[in-house]
């Protein structure tokens, strides 16, 4: 009788693609500072489990995103608080800098090895592409606790696009939903953080990953 | 094969499992001392002056320099401009060669960028 993996796998043909991507040798001067990309995919896992678990408990409205912060940090009067919440906010608080500063790190490298020279140009501009997203997702979630220090930081943030002449104006009022920072504001940032950037993030990472299978890592000078 | 070429696995995922477990130990440890403070409710009469993650330090002093109907400068075309210097780099070098002294004028550029972002992050301390 064959064991459960080997019924599976003669259907389906799991080892197959498994050793593809296992068993590939990797090239000559692969050193740690290759794995800088990998700590930045990983604090990405890290933000989606901590963001998944605070979305049960947060609320995108003008009126509730704060008592929700402070319920899940257990800041509230009367002691009610999420159980661990205060660690899943820091911990998202502090991969979120964690992953910019490897993402960022993880260029340098990119750069420094010249890993980016053809064939891997396309690669290269959808890794840049994430490093605009990552700035995104770290802009929209600094609104969403709502407090004194989010609202004045988007309102001096979303105000700034106003000074590019013609189009500004619209562009501050597209990110904005109005003329000031507003209940509007906090839900389009939501939206941001949780919907689009996500959707967009994974299908670039997916591109992302595809490239370095096809084409294999750069390898050492 | 050569024996001491490494494989993905188990030579790279080992190396690479192993600094996730360090920087998930970081950010735990890190995330227990400091964990973030939320300060008071919004206020909006009380104009309050905000100072944005470090990341976006740079930016910030940067747009500082550029006062009035210039401010479209620093908060747009330069940023711009660097970004699309940024995705437009496996283009502009014109060698074919990766090694960093071979593309000596690419290297000034960047450390200059980087010196730069650098500088105006530590001044916007100030």
């Amino acid at each position: 009788m064959n064991n459960p993996f080997s019924i599976i796998d003669s259907r389906l043909n799991l080892s197959r693609h498994y050793r593809r991507i296992f068993e590939r040798p990797l090239p000559e001067g692969v050193t740690y500072f290759y794995c800088l990309g990998g700590i930045a995919f990983f604090f990405l896992l890290v933000l989606t489990f901590t963001g998944v678990v605070l979305s049960f408990y947060y609320v995108p409205s003008a009126s509730e995103a704060y008592k929700t912060i402070r319920f899940i940090d257990g800041g509230l009067p009367g002691g009610a608080s999420m159980p661990g919440g205060w660690l899943m906010r820091a911990l998202h608080v502090w991969a979120a800098s964690g992953m910019v500063a490897a993402v960022t790190a993880h260029m340098l490298r990119v750069y420094i090895t010249g890993s980016y020279k053809p064939p891997r140009e396309l690669n290269w501009i959808v890794g840049v592409t994430l490093f605009v997203l990552t700035m995104a997702f770290g802009f929209s979630g600094y609104l969403l606790p709502w407090d004194q220090k989010a609202y004045w930081a988007t309102t001096v943030g979303t105000a700034m696009p106003s000074t590019i002449p013609l189009v500004g104006h619209f562009i501050m009022q597209l990110l904005r939903g109005g003329d000031d920072v507003s209940g509007i504001t906090l839900l389009r940032f939501y939206v941001m953080h949780v919907y689009i950037l996500p959707l967009v993030s994974i299908f670039l990472l997916w591109a992302h990953f595809h490239m370095i299978r096809r084409q294999g890592i750069s390898g050492g000078l | 094969m050569d024996k001491n070429q490494k494989k993905f696995y188990p030579d790279y995922l080992f190396e690479i499992l192993l600094v996730c477990l360090f920087a998930l130990e970081g950010v735990l440890i890190i995330s227990y001392i400091f964990p973030p403070v939320t300060g008071s409710p919004v206020d909006f009469s009380r104009n309050f002056l905000p100072r944005p993650e470090w990341y976006f330090l740079a930016l910030y002093q940067m747009f500082k320099y550029f006062p009035g109907p210039l401010a479209f400068l620093g908060v747009a075309v330069i940023p711009a401009a660097i970004l699309f210097l940024i995705f437009a780099l496996p283009f502009l070098e014109k060698t074919h060669s990766r090694r960093l002294r071979d593309r000596k004028f690419s290297a000034l550029v960047a450390a200059v960028l980087l010196v730069s972002a650098v500088v105006l992050t530590v001044l916007s301390y100030f």
